[in-house]
């Protein structure tokens, strides 16, 4: 796991603490029971702090699973 | 505080066995994240309950006042945001900011600060309220340039402040301060104009974070420390009074060294206010004696109790203080300029807070100030807090009344024209009565705390009383000193809580509490809700004297067991009531 994917995780955990470890990489908005538009616009805040990232509102369906948001990261890390 | 962490706290919460603890907060803003951070700060002070946020519909400010009215939480917090008292003050409004409308407009917050006003005003006689004025900037609506004040923002800004102004005079009501909000949050970053677009929730997160740490606190203050004990010599004043002599220490603009008379101003204040001062200095006593002779003194000696000044460890000077003021450690901050003498204390007295005095840092000095305000702060001064230095002061003067009281208990008491007084009255609840109950420890029947609400609750019911004791005798007064709460429950009185200051030990009061409370309800008999504490032992003596062996929870107490006491022991003193 890299070191953005061990912090997103981390993001995964705080906002779906029913989640087991392995189950975070696989986890989307059809897998997580709770997965709605509070838990969205809560894991959006959390991410924008653990990243220091402003993140466009248009970009918000980005966030349905974890590998979307992961991808959005490594999006904007490269510019 | 973090979301991430603020998420993390809630999790652990759920684990808690403690009941809920409810928190209404009413506010028309989409509270989103503030409640996840309040709920978080909130667990951290209530740290074995479970914290529920409640609120009303977003947006809809009126109704949640008027759900918060009815509420049956534990506490309650109004947060007002510009837009609550007019959608036209924030961004989602789309209404016109002509200058026409400016007059409609303050019409309009002008009846809803009303509002917001009756129902704190209706509410706060049964629930504890937290009271917040609008945070965020207002929107650039007026028609001058930002720099400078509008007469229609100026007559916003009047209008809500005169609603604190008038609800802080509420007992139950606790106002934010906005200069707190404004150290700790700088303005410019409050604001999330896309937060507030595409959520309605209009705050950045550490200024949520911010605010709820404060909403938190006031909804919960941490119980003030009792005592400051000061060193002298480049603490209390610049200089070393042995090496500089009497005119050589200062506190003035003259000798660079003003700070320390601010130091002793606040030390002043602080003592009008019921704090205890002492001072532990090595030095010569005489030396000393002379310098709290000289005039221009900022701080009256008359407020300083004890003066310890020897050439022994400071522990120890700190030790004889406690023991004089009798309040345990942990109620106690103890300042002074060296590093050396602190680790001395606090390796004694690790419960001491020891807070270095930053002797040629002003600005230190200031922030050192602002510190003590907060440790020793509280929300209303009781009649008690102006005489308790002059009470400790006599106890331990030629006229001993501790000694002298062990020594010859009745004929002591007469001698000194002790007089009791009580009072039975619920109405208005006397908040001194509360205040002894959370911060009794030695003679307190079990330990139990109560919030303002739940203290509040308790009185409810019809069968219940509250007593509340005075004492005084030829010295002065003592003021309130002792609390019995409980129910009548057929032919017998249940006492649920029962404290006494230890000011008032081995004065015979706790006899004359039940001999009051058996003439008042004519009960046969007297059952204390007991549990055994780590620091109730006084009480535990008392009521082993008379119940002839060690209390045990539900102990009773016969009115034949108690008038079978030698006359000489209950009969010490006058009793009044009120």
């Amino acid at each position: 796991m890299s070191e953005m994917e061990t912090r997103l995780a981390k993001c995964f955990l705080a906002v779906f603490p029913e989640l087991a470890t392995d189950e975070i990489s696989q986890a989307s908005s059809t897998s997580v029971p709770g997965w709605d538009s509070l838990a969205v616009v809560t894991l959006m805040a959390v991410v924008k702090e653990e990243f220091g990232i402003s993140i466009e509102v248009e970009d918000l369906v980005r966030f349905d699973s974890f590998k979307g948001i992961l991808n959005y990261l490594q999006e904007a890390e490269e510019g | 505080m973090k979301l991430i962490e603020a998420l993390k706290i809630l999790e652990d919460m759920k684990r808690r066995k403690g009941g809920a603890r409810t928190c209404f907060l009413a506010t028309g803003i989409n509270p989103l994240h503030l409640n996840t951070f309040l709920a978080a700060e909130l667990s951290l002070l209530f740290t074995d309950q479970r914290i529920e946020i409640r609120n009303g519909l977003y947006g809809d400010f009126l109704g949640t006042l008027d759900r918060l009215a009815k509420t049956d939480a534990d506490c309650g917090i109004v947060l007002i945001e510009w837009s609550d008292l007019n959608p036209r003050l924030g961004i989602r409004s789309a209404a016109a900011w002509t200058p026409s409308a400016f007059t409609d407009i303050l019409s309009t917050v002008r009846a809803r600060a009303l509002q917001i006003q009756q129902t704190i005003e209706e509410t706060c006689p049964r629930l504890p309220l937290v009271l917040c004025l609008p945070t965020l900037p207002l929107p650039p609506i007026s028609f001058v340039p930002g720099w400078q004040a509008s007469s229609f923002e100026l007559d916003l800004r009047a209008i809500v402040q005169s609603v604190s102004a008038q609800v802080s005079q509420c007992a139950q009501v606790r106002v934010v301060s906005s200069q707190r909000i404004d150290l700790v949050s700088p303005l410019r970053e409050r604001f999330d104009v896309e937060s507030e677009l595409l959520t309605g929730f209009p705050y950045r997160l550490p200024h949520a974070s911010a605010l709820a740490a404060l909403l938190a606190y006031l909804t919960r203050q941490p119980a003030p420390k009792k005592g400051l004990i000061t060193d002298l010599d480049d603490t209390l004043w610049r200089g070393i009074l042995g090496e500089d002599g009497i005119e050589g220490i200062s506190w003035d603009l003259d000798h660079h060294s003003q700070m320390h008379a601010f130091y002793q101003r606040l030390l002043g204040t602080l003592a009008t206010e019921g704090v205890l001062i002492g001072v532990a200095s090595k030095n010569e006593p005489s030396l000393v004696e002379e310098a709290f002779r000289r005039k221009d003194l900022a701080l009256s000696p008359a407020a300083i109790f004890p003066v310890q000044v020897g050439w022994g460890p400071k522990s120890q000077s700190v030790t004889r203080i406690l023991q004089t003021w009798n309040v345990g450690p942990d109620s106690v901050v103890f300042v002074d300029d060296s590093p050396l003498e602190l680790a001395e204390v606090k390796a004694s007295h690790p419960d001491v807070e020891c807070i270095q005095f930053p002797t040629k840092d002003s600005a230190a000095v200031y922030d050192l100030a602002l510190r003590l305000r907060d440790l020793f702060g509280k929300s209303a001064i009781l009649e008690e807090d102006s005489i308790r230095i002059e009470s400790i002061r006599r106890s331990h003067a030629g006229t001993a009344v501790g000694d002298a009281a062990n020594a010859a208990p009745t004929d002591f008491l007469a001698q000194i024209e002790a007089e009791v007084s009580f009072n039975f009255s619920k109405a208005p609840l006397d908040p001194r009565a509360l205040d002894l109950v959370n911060k009794t420890n030695q003679f307190n029947l079990n330990g139990k705390r109560y919030t303002e609400a739940a203290w509040h609750n308790y009185f409810l019911n019809p069968a219940s009383f509250l007593l509340l004791a005075s004492y005084r005798d030829k010295y002065g007064p003592l003021g309130k000193i002792a609390v019995l709460a409980g129910y009548r429950e057929g032919e017998k009185l249940i006492v649920n809580t029962w404290v006494m200051s230890c000011r008032a030990f081995s004065r015979r009061i706790e006899y004359k509490c039940l001999e009051e409370l058996f003439a008042k309800f004519d009960v046969a008999e007297i059952e204390l809700d007991y549990l055994k504490t780590d620091r109730n032992g006084p009480l535990r003596e008392f009521l082993s004297e008379i119940l002839g062996a060690a209390p045990w929870p539900s102990c009773t107490i016969s009115r034949k067991a108690l008038e079978s006491r030698p006359r000489t022991l209950r009969e010490a003193q006058k009793v009044t009531n009120e």
